[in-house]
């Protein structure tokens, strides 16, 4: 591996000052976006940026020259995670066309009335016809709008609103496609599209699973033992549900057609909860209650 | 991906007295305070320029001009080529 003095081609002894200019001249020569096709230029652009500030660390340079440390990952995050210009302007495909765009250096050659003229000519309109880009958007919509739909709005960086009807049903990750509501073409190509992502945040009781909606329903003893109607919420209102005699805890009841959309159904499932208070009547009863020897919920769990 | 200007300060680390003299150079050209990618890239070529290659604020516009100009003939250039290779395959 080359040491940092080798990358940047100076002596062991080069002062902050001389570091600098090597740094300098050879950052001018192989800057990337001065350097355009040249693919290895980034690598050893990078590695000269690394070398610099490394050598610009009077502690780790210290450190290095006695030993004590090697120059390995002297590539810092941020130039890791550089991008350059290059890599855009290469694109034809930005969000608004390129404004940077210049034909200047080769006008000359297009104005003749030859081959070469005619591909500049087409190009240029291809560029004019080119469909402006799409743009991509977050939205985060309620569990209940996620299951009956929505219309909701954006606010776009340039300040204007954007509609956006939820349809009824629509799953967290799902994009929706609003077309023509992205960025403007540069000529006649018309706009882009809208694509929102939409993500569902979670209900305080409700969860989901495709098309069908999931309720932990708290209920007394006296409603698990004796049964009876009780009201039970759903994604569109509440109804009186049926709960059948000894259901016992975890057994799971269904609502038909009240899932997501009409599609799915609503399953409900019993959780006994006791009193938060001591009930006396409760546990005088329960002190004078000899159950049936065969009511033994752990028989399955002898050792 | 739109970049609003509030974001495009953070990331590219400038201040907004700087951006509004790079923007009035046309150094950087946003659509109504909407920033890309690309304008972002450019704003770190525009800063190594200045601070890692001692570019003035003169020679700077001049780099660019080049730089963009370069890329128009890179892009003519590959169109030529795609051209003739089409060409040659039919």
């Amino acid at each position: 591996m080359k040491s940092p003095y080798e990358i940047l081609g100076v002596a062991k002894t080069a002062s902050a000052d001389d570091i600098r200019k090597a740094y300098r001249a050879l950052a001018k020569k192989l800057h990337p976006d001065l350097n355009p096709g040249d693919k290895k230029a980034e690598e050893r652009f990078k590695e000269i940026a690394g070398a610099n500030d490394f050598l610009s660390d009077n502690t780790k340079r210290a450190k290095f020259d006695a030993g004590e440390i090697d120059a390995a990952g002297t590539e810092t995050q941020a130039s890791r995670e550089r991008q350059y210009y290059r890599d855009h302007a290469q694109t034809q495909q930005q969000p608004r066309g390129n404004p940077y765009a210049n034909q200047s250096a080769y006008e000359d050659f297009a104005s003749e009335d030859d081959l070469f003229a005619q591909i500049f000519r087409r190009q240029a309109e291809q560029t004019r016809n080119a469909k402006g880009a799409d743009v991509q958007y977050r939205m985060t919509v309620e569990f209940l709008e996620a299951v009956a739909g929505a219309s909701k709005r954006i606010t776009m960086p340039s300040g204007a609103t954007l509609n956006v009807n939820i349809p009824a049903g629509i799953q967290e990750g799902q994009t929706l496609r609003l077309k023509g509501k992205g960025q403007p073409s540069t000529g006649s190509g018309g706009a882009g599209d809208a694509l929102v992502t939409i993500s569902v945040s979670p209900h305080k009781f409700f969860t989901r699973v495709g098309d069908d909606i999931f309720l932990e329903l708290p209920v007394t003893i006296k409603e698990a033992i004796m049964g009876g109607a009780v009201k039970v919420p759903t994604a569109s209102g509440s109804v009186m549900l049926n709960i059948p005699k000894n259901s016992n805890a975890g057994s799971t009841l269904r609502l038909k057609g009240k899932g997501v959309a009409g599609k799915g159904d609503q399953f409900i499932k019993l959780k006994i909860i006791l009193p938060t208070k001591p009930d006396p009547a409760l546990d005088e009863f329960l002190s004078k209650w000899n159950p049936d020897p065969s009511y033994d919920p752990r028989k399955e769990m002898q050792p | 991906m739109i970049i609003a200007k509030t974001e495009f300060l953070v990331r590219s680390k400038l201040d907004p007295q700087t951006l509004e003299i790079w923007v009035s150079e046309q150094w950087l050209i946003p659509q109504e305070d909407a920033f890309t990618e690309a304008d972002l890239a450019r704003a770190q070529l525009i800063q190594d320029l200045k601070h890692q290659m001692g570019v003035n604020d003169e020679g700077v516009g001049v780099v660019l001009h080049l730089v963009d100009q370069l890329h128009g003939v890179r892009h003519a250039m590959a169109a030529l080529l795609e051209s003739a290779r089409n060409k040659n395959n039919n």
